[in-house]
């Protein structure tokens, strides 16, 4: 009997024991467990919608509306005449819009071969952790462009003056200063200049930006292009046009509402048609051009 | 034997009331403004979880700060990214007490001080700010206004948009409790 008491004076010690815990567990730690784990969005995985020249990941949300205005001057090594290039330059405007937080639309016209061009992006996956993992982000972007300058008597109609690509853009956010991303591209031109030149044209872009500061990043952009036919092009009398690959290095600035990109890259086109396909400078000559891509963001939301 | 059990019930009956004393809600509205006449910066989340303790007078609160919603996309982004940091500092949080009288079964309109510390973005801050409460046996109403200066919690704002933002942030809280059922 005794010890049958002892027994229960014991548990009713752990049992008030037990209770008091439950009492005294303060209103924050019992905050925290009714906090259910969140889906975190890796946000903010490029500066900018672009990474130098080509597409990054970023997309402008529902109603929300980019003017960009980008310009590249003329080549490094056009001399002290030309004033390292900085006499002349190319320039590209666009609009694109947010139609959804998943689509965006655009439409843009470049001084290079007076091209007009309109693309779609469409966000496939987004890079999340917390309660739901995904290690990407995954977008496929539809461009199309068109030549409109009247100087190529190759160009008869309009159909000739068509080019499509497509590219998935695959990147993830590493931590807070590194992303990568891979873009495999296909490019169609509907009319091509010599018989030697596809009109497909397969590449693979490597991009990537390094945060230096909490505004200011560091990014790098490299399209691999494929060309079974280099050879016999280099062979062929006359010589035409050689192509190289596109390495623009930049710096992303961003002020408040704008974000400021300034580069150097041996490509002088900035639409995916021109810099991927027919980029005919390369650094080893330092045929680069000084560049700047500038963002403004507008609101329509309420 | 019966006495074991006796203690149990007991024990559960302690545990029960002690439920009853808290109140709870997870869609607790945060509304901040720190509007200028140059930008209209306004933000909010209604999703704080927040819990009051009437026995002891005490309150908690604690917000994703990625939960506030801006009516510009990058505003929101650069709130999160440059200001708030919120990779590294994801919930803001204020723990405090209710420091003047307080019936809880008046069911009138109270104002009262609540002493407490806020946390975001890393930094504590000891604050005292007025609140007015509705109490009621199933629902306890309250709200508050009061005003932060982000450069006490170690948010630096550059120079170059420093007239865009004010100096002070009002922040509003509106929240509806419920008996907490843990």
């Amino acid at each position: 009997m005794k010890i049958n008491s002892l027994k229960s004076v014991i548990i009713l010690g752990l049992i008030v024991l037990f209770s008091n815990q439950v009492w005294s567990q303060d209103l924050d730690s019992l905050l925290d467990k009714e906090i259910k784990p969140q889906t975190i969005y890796a946000a903010a995985t490029f500066k900018a919608t672009r990474i130098v020249n080509g597409h990054s990941v970023e997309q402008m949300k529902k109603k929300q509306l980019d003017f960009r205005i980008s310009h590249r001057f003329g080549d490094i090594n056009s001399g002290s005449y030309n004033l390292y290039g900085l006499d002349n330059g190319l320039i590209h405007f666009s609009l694109e819009y947010g139609l959804t937080d998943w689509l965006e639309v655009g439409i843009g016209r470049s001084t290079y071969q007076k091209t007009f061009d309109g693309f779609a992006k469409v966000s496939i996956l987004r890079q999340t952790s917390g309660a739901k993992n995904m290690p990407i982000h995954l977008t496929y972007l539809f461009s199309t462009e068109y030549i409109s300058l009247n100087t190529d008597t190759l160009m008869k109609n309009a159909y000739s003056r068509m080019s499509y690509i497509h590219q998935i853009l695959i990147a993830r956010k590493f931590n807070e200063s590194l992303s990568l991303q891979l873009t495999p591209t296909v490019i169609h031109r509907n009319l091509v200049p010599t018989e030697l030149d596809k009109n497909d044209l397969f590449a693979i872009g490597l991009g990537g930006r390094y945060k230096l500061s909490k505004r200011i990043a560091l990014n790098v952009e490299y399209y691999y292009v494929y060309r079974p036919n280099e050879k016999a092009i280099s062979q062929s009398i006359p010589t035409p046009v050689k192509y190289y690959n596109p390495l623009s290095i930049g710096i992303d600035i961003e002020t408040g509402g704008h974000v400021f990109q300034i580069m150097l890259t041996n490509s002088q086109a900035m639409r995916e048609g021109g810099f991927i396909g027919k980029t005919t400078e390369t650094w080893s000559n330092m045929g680069i051009h000084l560049g700047f891509n500038i963002s403004r963001v507008f609101s329509f939301t309420k | 034997m019966n006495k074991l059990i006796l203690y149990f019930v007991f024990s559960l009956i302690v545990f029960n009331v002690q439920a009853q004393n808290r109140f709870f809600t997870k869609d607790a509205k945060i509304n901040f403004n720190s509007s200028t006449s140059v930008e209209d910066i306004v933000a909010e989340s209604n999703q704080a979880t927040t819990l009051i303790d009437i026995d002891k007078n005490e309150i908690a609160f604690s917000v994703l700060t990625t939960s506030f919603k801006f009516r510009r996309a990058l505003m929101e982004e650069h709130f999160n990214e440059n200001y708030m940091e919120s990779v590294k500092f994801p919930k803001a949080k204020f723990n405090g007490k209710i420091i003047s009288p307080i019936e809880w079964k008046s069911e009138k309109v109270v104002l009262v001080d609540v002493k407490g510390v806020l946390t975001m973005h890393g930094v504590s801050n000891e604050i005292i700010l007025k609140a007015q409460i509705i109490p009621g046996k199933n629902k306890i109403l309250a709200i508050t206004e009061f005003k932060v200066i982000p450069e006490a919690f170690g948010i630096s704002i550059p120079s170059a948009v420093r007239d865009k933002i004010a100096k002070e942030v009002t922040i509003k809280i509106d929240a509806a409790y419920t008996p907490y059922q843990p």
